[in-house]
């Protein structure tokens, strides 16, 4: 059961002709885990310095989208991407690129908060040291400059040895979120952040996804409809391995185009 | 915006990444060379030995030839004995620990003494059963050497019993015992039926950890030349003969000892692939 | 019939059924309380084995210890004709052997396991794993006549000589390295040790490896980690508890070891500066002397050595045992 929709995608996919700089395009992308298609022919865009949403019931394909554009899927070795995903341009699908520098490109943070068994301080200057020699002093001020972009600042300050495991679920997952934009990334995947969360902790990093998005390019997946439509410019509406909608935020929750849209934002299925 | 990776620090940082990996395929080679390397001198020099008389003619006074059939019936009773004694009270005190004593402080400790009993030098056993019964009873035995090795056998089986037992889900008990069905009916028809595989696999374990074991033996059952069936009386075992005959000038018991020690390695191996093969048939739901 | 059937009160029915249920449950009860006992007793037979071992041990060496006092851990004689004798070469070569082993074999087992979780394909994982696992259930008595006749001369003819020449200009070393190459003696024990206690360390640190949450790997490797950056600095880190445990272990393995060091020591009780010399261990010098012991104060001197053996590997195993809980309630946590 397929839809016909790649020309509808690329009639209704917003274009450079807003305005709009391309930072991520993917092209024609099917993943396979083994021999199972689970991605069918994604088209994509990601939008420079904007929030994209990627929503769609459990098991639609959206982590697994999200888990092409850094590469990660490299880890595990039944995993397999076909097609293009370029990053300024660049395809990084192909076997040329360089995997580490791609992932200092493009950070990820992931559903369940993970500290590094260091320090606070630690935690975020450690990525800071794999690329760059700075002395104690820059260092000291690049990890406060990436805990206050992670809204953390002022509960850490005070507790930089501390180790990371102490902090509560929330301020970890904040931590995660420094330490991802101490390395000073282009692009910010966030993998469901707040599923794990409780609803305090999960408005602070909403209202940071808002702050974030001046200087990063964002995709977050969620499976919560609400906070896609809180947070994000543009939202893309996946279904069992397939783009069905991408489009406009407020277009796609007031007037989405395809019917299957419709019936999953109104809650006919879930 | 972007990172800027000095490209100095990068190929540092992958040159380290190189060198590591290499060291660490370099360390499984080396590793698994030596290993492999004593399993073929075993394969190939305890074959040269193998024939119909070592399972059929008894050992041979030194410069002659002969076979191990004394020590190979010797290890087989010593080891059934061993069994015999330890898998009941192992797996008694396992269900203790898992069941009526799950909570008690009692089986913390318990646990933890096995642990230990369960690396314990062996040797230190076979000085332990000396002192209660062979300097008791004024003679080494069979029954004595059977001891010690039971004493290697329990923790083993303690472990994998109390292991095997904590795994069966809650629910199934509590699905009896909603029947009125008493504790030890519980356990004897539910517990023990749905952890039997694991158990059985813990007891064949245990006897794969005690062929093969020499220290224990060597003042307890001690060694016989002859065949004998009498167990008040020293008893001949396999790795105590390979012992002795691998430490001697005489090339026939050298032979020997390298095929005793392939028939003892054979057996090892074959226990522990039996144990895998029924642990990953019988998953429990 | 039917009307007489229904004329009986449903109260004299049911208290017939009641004395047999009442039997019942009696037996059921007599049932637990009699296996609760039975299974109490044998996890208290558990403690009781451990006690005796320690009881009997002390007591069989009273006389040593009563003869020598605490001169027993430092005398360096082992005369059984003038019923003189002291720990101190058994001790000694106990722990040099013990440490060689370590020293080259946990780094090697660290090697194996890392490469076993992260650089292995994965079709080769299992068998090479289970390969590992089973050889590590073979007997030490086949390390010890592999060491005598296979090992022992070939480090003799080959390696024994170059290690002479190589450090024959460096003081201190050119002294722990000395000949004549003997082939067998501490140097050889330790190192046939060391391929014993691989396996062992190997799958311990491997099971320990495979603790740590898949999504902490992938955060490091997220960052642009590099394979080696994400095992040193977030793996061991988060496993060191479990290494650790692991390691003491296989030194509790390694310290009580017997065959395979009795075969390869060369059962000499002295103390020389070489560790290519003979030495003798403790437990190889049970093994090789006790059934021809004569006479109570040689007798109770083993078994002293063997007190000794079992206190200095109680200490070791219990350790690692704390050491591993903590690391099992962490990632049960």
């Amino acid at each position: 059961m397929t839809f016909a929709i790649q020309t509808d995608v690329k009639e209704q996919t917003p274009t450079a002709a807003e305005g709009l700089e391309e930072k991520v395009a993917v092209r024609r992308l099917n993943f396979y885990y083994g021999g199972y298609r689970a991605l069918a022919d994604i088209n994509v865009n990601l939008f420079q310095n904007k929030v994209t949403a990627f929503i769609g019931p459990s098991g639609c394909g959206k982590s697994t989208l999200l888990r092409i554009l850094n590469r990660i899927y490299d880890l595990y070795p039944n995993q397999r991407a076909d097609g293009e995903v370029l990053l300024d341009g660049e395809n990084i699908l192909t076997p040329k690129q360089d995997v580490n520098l791609l992932r200092a490109k493009v950070g990820m943070v992931f559903q369940k908060p993970t500290p590094f068994p260091m320090t606070i301080y630690e935690n975020v200057a450690f990525g800071v040291r794999l690329y760059e020699q700075l002395s104690k002093a820059d260092l000291d001020a690049r990890v406060e400059d990436a805990l206050r972009r992670g809204a953390i600042w002022d509960e850490v300050k005070d507790k930089l040895d501390a180790s990371g495991l102490s902090l509560s679920g929330g301020q970890q997952q904040r931590l995660c979120i420094a330490r991802t934009v101490a390395i000073k990334p282009e692009v910010i995947l966030l993998d469901e952040p707040c599923s794990a969360l409780d609803p305090i902790s999960t408005a602070k990093i909403e209202e940071l996804i808002d702050v974030l998005k001046r200087d990063y390019t964002i995709a977050i997946v969620t499976h919560n409809m609400q906070q896609a439509a809180r947070t994000s410019d543009y939202t893309a509406f996946m279904y069992l391995g397939e783009l069905v909608e991408f489009d406009n935020t407020t277009r796609i929750f007031t007037n989405p185009k395809m019917e299957r849209t419709q019936d999953y934002i109104t809650g006919r299925f879930g | 915006m972007a990172a800027v990776v000095a490209d100095a620090r990068y190929s540092r940082r992958r040159h380290t990444n190189f060198v590591a990996t290499a060291l660490s395929i370099g360390a499984a080679g080396f590793g698994l060379t030596w290993l492999l390397l004593i399993l073929v001198v075993l394969v190939v020099k305890g074959v040269g030995g193998l024939n119909l008389a070592v399972f059929t003619e008894m050992t041979p006074p030194p410069g002659s030839a002969g076979g191990l059939l004394n020590p190979i019936i010797g290890s087989l009773i010593l080891t059934v004995l061993a069994v015999a004694f330890g898998t009941p009270l192992g797996i008694l005190a396992g269900t203790y620990m898992a069941e009526y004593g799950r909570y008690a402080n009692l089986t913390m400790v318990v646990r933890f003494i096995n642990d230990i009993l369960l690396s314990a030098p062996s040797i230190v056993i076979g000085l332990f059963v000396y002192e209660i019964m062979v300097a008791r009873m004024g003679h080494f035995s069979a029954w004595a050497g059977a001891v010690a090795l039971a004493i290697l056998v329990i923790p083993v089986v303690v472990r994998t019993t109390e292991d095997m037992l904590l795994l069966v889900p809650n629910t199934l008990r509590e699905a009896s015992t909603a029947l009125g069905v008493p504790r030890w009916l519980v356990i004897r028809d539910v517990a023990y039926r749905a952890a039997r595989a694991g158990i059985t696999t813990g007891v064949l374990l245990a006897i794969a950890r005690i062929t093969g074991e020499t220290a224990p033996l060597l003042f307890t059952a001690l060694n016989n030349q002859f065949f004998s069936w009498n167990l008040n009386a020293p008893m001949a075992s396999l790795p105590v003969v390979i012992f002795q005959f691998a430490l001697s000038p005489y090339s026939e018991w050298q032979q020997l000892a390298w095929t005793g020690a392939l028939i003892i390695t054979a057996a090892v191996l074959g226990l522990s692939i039996l144990a895998r093969v029924l642990a990953s048939k019988k998953v429990l739901t | 019939m039917d009307m007489a059937l229904q004329s009986v009160p449903v109260q004299v029915r049911v208290k017939h059924d009641d004395k047999q249920r009442a039997k019942v449950l009696r037996g059921f009860r007599i049932g637990d309380r009699t296996f609760n006992i039975i299974t109490q007793a044998s996890a208290i037979a558990v403690l009781v084995i451990l006690a005796g071992v320690m009881l009997s041990l002390v007591i069989g060496s009273l006389p040593a210890w009563r003869a020598f006092g605490f001169d027993f851990f430092a005398s360096e004689s082992w005369n059984p004709v003038t019923e003189k004798f002291g720990a101190l070469p058994a001790i000694y070569g106990t722990l040099v052997t013990s440490i060689i082993a370590m020293l080259i074999g946990v780094p090697v087992s660290l090697g194996i396991a890392i490469f076993l979780t992260e650089i292995c394909p994965e079709r080769l994982r299992r068998t090479i794993g289970t390969a590992i696992e089973l050889l590590a259930g073979i007997p030490s008595i086949i390390y010890g006549i592999w060491g005598l006749f296979v090992f022992a001369p070939f480090f003799q003819a080959h390696l024994q000589p170059v290690l002479i020449d190589a450090f024959a200009n460096i003081p201190i070393l050119n002294q722990l390295f000395a000949g004549p190459p003997y082939g067998i003696g501490l140097l050889t024990a330790g190192l046939i040790l060391a391929i014993m206690v691989l396996p062992f360390i190997t799958s311990i640190t491997r099971e320990v490896f495979d603790t740590v949450p898949p999504v902490l790997k992938e955060a490091a490797y997220g960052i642009g980690c590099t394979r080696w950056e994400v095992m040193r600095r977030v793996v061991i880190p988060y496993t060191r508890v479990g290494i650790v445990g692991g390691v003491m272990l296989g030194l509790g393995r390694a310290l009580g070891e017997t065959m395979a060091v009795t075969f390869v020591i060369g059962n000499a009780h002295r103390i020389v500066p070489s560790i290519m010399a003979p030495g003798t261990t403790i437990s190889a010098s049970i093994a090789n002397e006790f059934t021809e012991a004569t006479g109570e104060l040689y007798t109770a001197s083993l078994i002293a050595l063997g007190l000794i053996l079992f206190f200095i590997t109680f200490v070791v195993l219990a350790a690692a045992r704390l050491m591993l809980m903590r690391i099992a309630m962490k990632a049960g946590g």
